[in-house]
């Protein structure tokens, strides 16, 4: 249950961004998760619009969450491939070092709001 | 999309006014939909504070690892153990994080630690930077070389939240069934030790220990591993050796350590 938490965090900075912006009422919150990050989109989505349900600014905010992929490139031979289930093993050569390319995110990008 | 107030022309209007303000009528100009960047980590309010107890505590000479696992895998037996063996040799202060009660810190003072503290979280499932801050201020840190921060009993949550930890150190047992690193993935790819404890109880459990360990590579292929009973001693003398390493910020001698067991 720790997206309660998570979605708390998101909650703090984009209300203190929309007071930084005069804004009316916050649209929409755009996120980048990875789905190597420990999150799980629709918990994150459900924590969000109970926790933004009674504020005047940020109630009805839609959130909209970009999933990453979790991939990784090889460090021997450039490959680059998706990681399941965590095993970061090169399907062309079964080396173990890579460097992670994307799917540990958890950014919040931007949002839209209604200017006051 | 909600009904809107005014006619379409007015939208149409809008548009424009949103291209060209200066052109848009006062009670439009409200009404403008803007965008804004915010490109922010969702945890840099917890991280800022976990850096700052880095600092901190990597100023006082202190090394910390924060302690993870499932309830019942044995985090405090082996802190209370590691602290009986390690007495006169090195301070130990523990943060013991737990829902409620503070049976665990009682029991780690009773082992013998230089200071212990008790955090209760009133039910949250992990404990995050800015609960270890507060506790930081009430510890007595004067001889403590190596904190411990005892994590809620999760393999799920607590491995999100930095604490300001050197060292991450995930503690499974036998008789909690052997697809724990399959099943946690992400605790197992974020620590850096991965202890196997209750090893005494390996006659009567259906624990493949090897399955464990291999999955546990694979999904960190770094990750070192101690293979320990807490009620037999099995183990400890190994994980302790490298604790006293670690403490002294020798990786070398730690790396070695671990390829001798």
């Amino acid at each position: 249950m720790h997206e309660l938490a998570i979605a708390q965090s998101i909650v703090d900075v984009v209300e203190t961004r929309a007071t930084e912006c005069n804004a009316a009422r916050v649209k929409s919150v755009r996120l980048q998760i990875g789905e190597a990050s420990g999150v799980v989109a629709d918990s994150l989505s459900f924590c969000f619009e109970m926790l933004t349900s009674f504020d005047p600014v940020l109630a009805g905010a839609q959130l909209s969450i970009d999933v990453m992929p979790h991939r990784a490139r090889c460090r021997h031979c450039a490959t680059e491939f998706a990681i399941t289930d965590f095993v970061a093993r090169c399907p062309t050569c079964d080396e173990w070092t890579n460097e992670i390319l994307s799917g540990t995110e958890l950014q919040i990008l931007d949002m839209e709001f209604d200017a006051s | 999309m909600p009904p809107s107030r005014y006619p379409v022309w007015v939208s149409v209007l809008s548009i424009l006014g949103a291209r060209f303000t200066s052109f848009a009528p006062p009670l439009l100009r409200s009404g403008v939909v803007a965008k804004v960047s915010i490109a922010q980590h969702i945890l840099a309010a917890n991280e800022v504070v976990a850096e700052e107890i880095r600092q901190m505590l990597t100023q006082r000479g202190i090394r910390t690892i924060n302690v993870m696992s499932s309830p019942g895998a044995g985090k405090t037996t082996l802190l209370e153990k590691t602290i009986e063996r390690l007495q006169g040799k090195l301070g130990i202060g523990v943060i013991d994080g737990d829902i409620e009660t503070t049976a665990d810190a009682d029991r780690i003072e009773a082992a013998g630690a230089a200071d212990a503290i008790q955090i209760n979280t009133r039910g949250a499932c992990h404990l995050e930077a800015h609960m270890v801050r507060a506790a930081l201020s009430e510890i007595d840190l004067s001889h403590v070389g190596l904190l411990f921060i005892e994590n809620i009993g999760n393999l799920v949550c607590p491995s999100s939240w930095d604490l300001g930890e050197d060292t991450r150190v995930v503690v499974v047992s036998t008789s909690e069934g052997d697809d724990k690193p399959a099943k946690y993935p992400h605790m197992f790819a974020t620590s850096q030790v991965m202890i196997v404890n209750k090893l005494d109880l390996l006659p009567y459990v259906d624990y493949d220990l090897e399955k464990v360990k291999e999955h546990a590579l694979t999904i960190n292929p770094h990750l070192r591993i101690f293979e320990v009973s807490c009620r037999t001693g099995a183990g400890l003398d190994a994980w302790c050796e490298w604790l006293m390493a670690f403490a002294r910020g020798n990786a070398e001698v730690a790396r070695k350590i671990v390829q001798e067991v």
